[in-house]
């Protein structure tokens, strides 16, 4: 049951946050950088639930975000479907590693895990884009593009946790799938 | 790790390079029923952010929506004046170009479009617009507004689209300079301050172009281009001679960042 109404929970999570980061503008203090959601929602799930469960996530939300972003231009696919869901497989496997530290209280981790997690996405698809288009470059601004992304994930993080865990107040201890560590205790 | 994770993590390597061998046209109609799934919560809320924008305008005094109703009727007026003008002249000119023996340019049909979300990638300029392939919209069709050109359509969903924006760096435009035989490939640059509103780069000029600021930039049309010739795309911000040509750097006509109504021309069958 527990598990269940988890699961839900994050299919909506970050159904939601696909949508809901659209109209989200640009960040001008940080060089016009995104604000994404779904890295950090995924991350924090990765840190909460079981492997094989943080699996069928990575694979969900690897699969929305590469439909999200894919980029067809002339007949060529920017970057290809199954990109997003390995990186998230990877990520969600180092984040589930962190799991018993998060259970223990330690939920900083998730900050730092959101932001490198996030940062590193963007890396990866820069990387990635940089392979398929002619001329590389690198600059302040696209480090601040890398790394703002971070930030905001790093800045937003600890009201996702302060949000989850107030909102599994209101379930009842035996499917409380929301609160992570809280019914460890 | 169990076992089970081990054969998870497997399986879904397996499905993830599975995808990645789907050609560009699977993936299009993959992302465009996505698309189908999207467009309502992105309909609704691009409603209700205009709605929250325009509470201030709402505000305003009756006297101000007076003068406001009088100033848009006459507009209106002038504007349905100049249409009636503007029908006669390409009526005229399309005789002409008969005349001519010039391949008579099809009138222009323009399909109305909505924003209804800004694509929150970092590396790819996008929007989405409120019509689909039920609206008659296909892909690589031009998309403007009464000032310019704003970009082509890209993945068609039933009632939503994705549209390229001329500031990405992989729109490529076939574009000739005002008043002068420059014609060069214009694109937008990868990463940018502003991508909304940002710079656009004119290449392949030759070395002698010595543009000057303020000089105009108009889609070139190449047979079995996208883009039909005579649409605005910017202005010259200024120019400099590479080793191998010249460059300008051109500001976009349309400010992508506040564009909220565009324009698709679709094919006229």
């Amino acid at each position: 049951m527990r598990l269940a109404v988890g699961s839900v929970l994050f299919v909506l999570a970050v159904f939601f946050a696909l949508i809901l980061q659209e109209f989200i503008p640009p960040v001008k203090a940080l060089h016009g950088a995104r604000v994404l959601l779904v890295p950090m929602i995924f991350c924090y799930a990765a840190m909460v639930m079981p492997a094989w469960l943080m699996l069928l996530a990575a694979l969900f939300t690897g699969f929305l975000t590469d439909l999200n972003y894919l980029h067809v231009v002339d007949g060529q696919v920017e970057i290809g479907l199954g990109f997003s869901i390995v990186f998230f497989v990877l990520f969600g496997l180092l984040a589930n590693g962190f799991q018993p530290a998060f259970r223990r209280g330690h939920w900083w981790l998730h900050i730092l895990l959101s932001a490198l997690g996030t940062s590193v996405f963007l890396l990866l698809q820069f990387g990635m884009i940089t392979l398929r288009r002619e001329g590389f470059f690198f600059n302040e601004l696209v480090a601040w593009r890398i790394l703002g992304p971070g930030l905001m994930a790093a800045v937003l993080s600890p009201l996702l946790h302060l949000l989850v865990v107030q909102a599994g107040q209101f379930l009842p201890d035996d499917i409380n799938a929301l609160g992570g560590y809280r019914d460890e205790r | 790790m169990n076992r089970i994770v081990i054969v998870l993590v497997a399986v879904i390597l397996v499905v993830a390079v599975f995808l990645s061998t789907l050609g560009s046209d699977t993936a299009r109609r993959l992302q465009s029923g996505f698309f189908n799934w999207i467009s309502p919560f992105l309909k609704t809320g691009s409603g209700l952010q205009s709605q929250i924008g325009s509470v201030g305008e709402k505000m305003k005094t009756f006297d101000e929506l007076m003068a406001e109703n009088a100033r848009l009727t006459t507009e209106n007026k002038e504007l349905r004046a100049m249409n009636l003008i503007l029908r006669d002249l390409e009526a005229e000119n399309n005789k002409l170009k008969d005349a001519l023996a010039y391949q008579r340019n099809s009138v222009f049909k323009l399909v109305p479009a909505r924003v209804i979300g800004r694509d929150a990638s970092t590396w790819w300029n996008t929007i989405r617009i409120n019509r689909g392939f039920e609206d008659g919209i296909e892909e690589n069709q031009p998309v403007l507004t009464d000032v310019g050109l704003v970009g082509k359509t890209m993945t068609v969903g039933k009632n939503m689209s994705t549209v390229l924006l001329i500031t990405d760096e992989s729109c490529k435009v076939a574009a000739r300079v005002e008043g002068s035989r420059e014609s060069g490939i214009l694109n937008g640059l990868r990463v940018q301050e502003n991508t909304g509103s940002g710079e656009l780069q004119l290449n392949f000029l030759t070395k002698m172009a010595n543009l000057q600021p303020g000089q105009k930039i108009y889609t070139a049309g190449v047979s079995n281009g996208v883009f039909p010739p005579g649409i605005l795309i910017g202005t010259v911000k200024s120019f400099k001679v590479r080793s191998l040509d010249g460059q300008a750097i051109v500001e976009p006509a349309v400010d992508i960042s506040s564009v909220e109504d565009v324009f698709v021309k679709v094919d006229d069958k």
